[in-house]
């Protein structure tokens, strides 16, 4: 599925994810690909999109998650990248 | 002759110099329109989802519930009173006629508002709109020269949240925007925009609308959405009239380096052409003094 994150001054991460954890305003919420059509709000909290063996972590506050047609849209007011995990 | 020439010189050389720095001062400025103008389109992404999904989730019955989204009733029938005015203009000017254009829209406003009865909070950002209405000797209700040309969201947010504050308790009627719309680097025409109340976007045709699973409900989602909304448009609002001081400043220093190299080629013509007359004329004075000898 594809995965963005954007923040209002730039789009983060663009690509294709297996697997997405966020930070749902009321605790984890996990995405799998095919996922149902969701929308929920964001918390504070990080942010890891799985692509491949590669974790992506964000540090994400406020916005919104939208998972639409195989396609996940994570919109924060805040984004900043952490170092990879693998 | 001579005293002549020495002024043609001089002018020369002062406009040569003048050119020089109207040409720096467009490499500059082409080079900041260039990241600018990448801010600008990096922050297109956000606002787009954020609309999709606004116009997605708001019904009619819905739009009643919020007072963001409520239009208040006018001051004749005991609505607010007080309506805010945000003019973004540059911290510096040797941009054409950008400033004094954003001006003449914003005081264009401004007589609308006041010819419907309201009485105008002006909220300026950058110097030159601030020297104008400190002329005029108007009230000034905040005013920010710190944001220059890299605006960030927490900026907007810094100035809109007080005004959302305010809008929600009721204590005012609107809120407009004036910036340049950045349309391209040679179109960047000042734009009045309402924030508030806001105006839901309409949504676009041909996507089907899908049956969200929400959590938790449309009407809390949208709570959270639509102050980030409001201060996403101000945050485009900033970007955009930054990326279209920098277009300006281009345009008009090319104009100028265009208009120096015109006046240096018209004095180093009419320099040349001094100069041939004199040494003709000098020939001449020798010839003619050689021939006066040999009798």
């Amino acid at each position: 599925m594809r995965v963005t994150v954007i923040s209002p001054e730039a789009a983060i991460f663009d690509g294709d994810a297996d697997a997405v954890v966020a930070p749902a305003y009321d605790g984890q919420v996990g995405i799998l690909p095919r996922h149902a059509p969701f929308m929920t709000l964001l918390g504070r909290g990080t942010l890891a999109v799985t692509a491949g063996g590669t974790t992506h972590r964000f540090q994400v506050d406020g916005g919104f998650l939208q998972a639409v047609h195989d396609t996940v849209r994570v919109v924060a007011e805040q984004v900043k990248g952490l170092p990879n995990a693998s | 002759m001579a005293k002549a020439s020495r002024a043609l010189r001089g002018r020369m050389r002062s406009v040569q110099n003048t050119r020089k720095i109207t040409r720096t001062m467009e490499l500059v400025s082409t080079s900041k329109l260039k990241r600018a103008q990448d801010r600008v389109v990096a922050a297109r992404p956000y606002a787009s989802a954020l609309a999709e999904v606004i116009a997605d989730l708001v019904t009619p019955e819905l739009a009643e519930r919020f007072p963001l989204l409520r239009q208040p009733a006018p001051p004749s029938k005991g609505g607010p009173t007080k309506a805010a005015l945000l003019l973004v203009t540059s911290n510096r000017g040797l941009a054409g006629g950008f400033n004094s254009n954003l001006i003449k829209e914003a005081r264009r406003r401004l007589e609308q508002l006041e010819a419907a009865g309201y009485q105008v909070d002006l909220h300026l950002i950058g110097r030159k709109g601030i020297g104008f209405f400190k002329y005029l000797g108007r009230a000034i209700t905040t005013q920010r020269i710190d944001i220059g040309d890299k605006p960030t969201a927490a900026h907007a947010g810094e100035l809109v949240q007080a005004l959302i504050t305010e809008y929600e308790a009721g204590r005012l009627a609107s809120v407009d925007i004036v910036y340049a719309k950045f349309n391209s680097p040679l179109s960047t025409p000042p734009t009045t925009l309402r924030v508030l109340p806001v105006e839901t976007p309409v949504k676009q045709k041909g996507g089907m609308k899908a049956d969200y699973i929400l959590k938790p409900g449309a009407d809390q989602i949208l709570a959270q959405l639509l102050p980030l909304y409001v201060r996403n448009q101000v945050y485009r609002g900033l970007v955009e009239t930054a990326a279209a001081e920098h277009g300006a400043r281009r345009t008009a220093m090319k104009s100028a380096t265009d208009n120096a190299g015109e006046i240096f080629e018209l004095l180093k013509r009419t320099y040349n052409r001094q100069r041939q007359a004199a040494i003709t004329q000098e020939i001449a004075e020798i010839v003619g003094g050689a021939a006066a000898l040999e009798g």
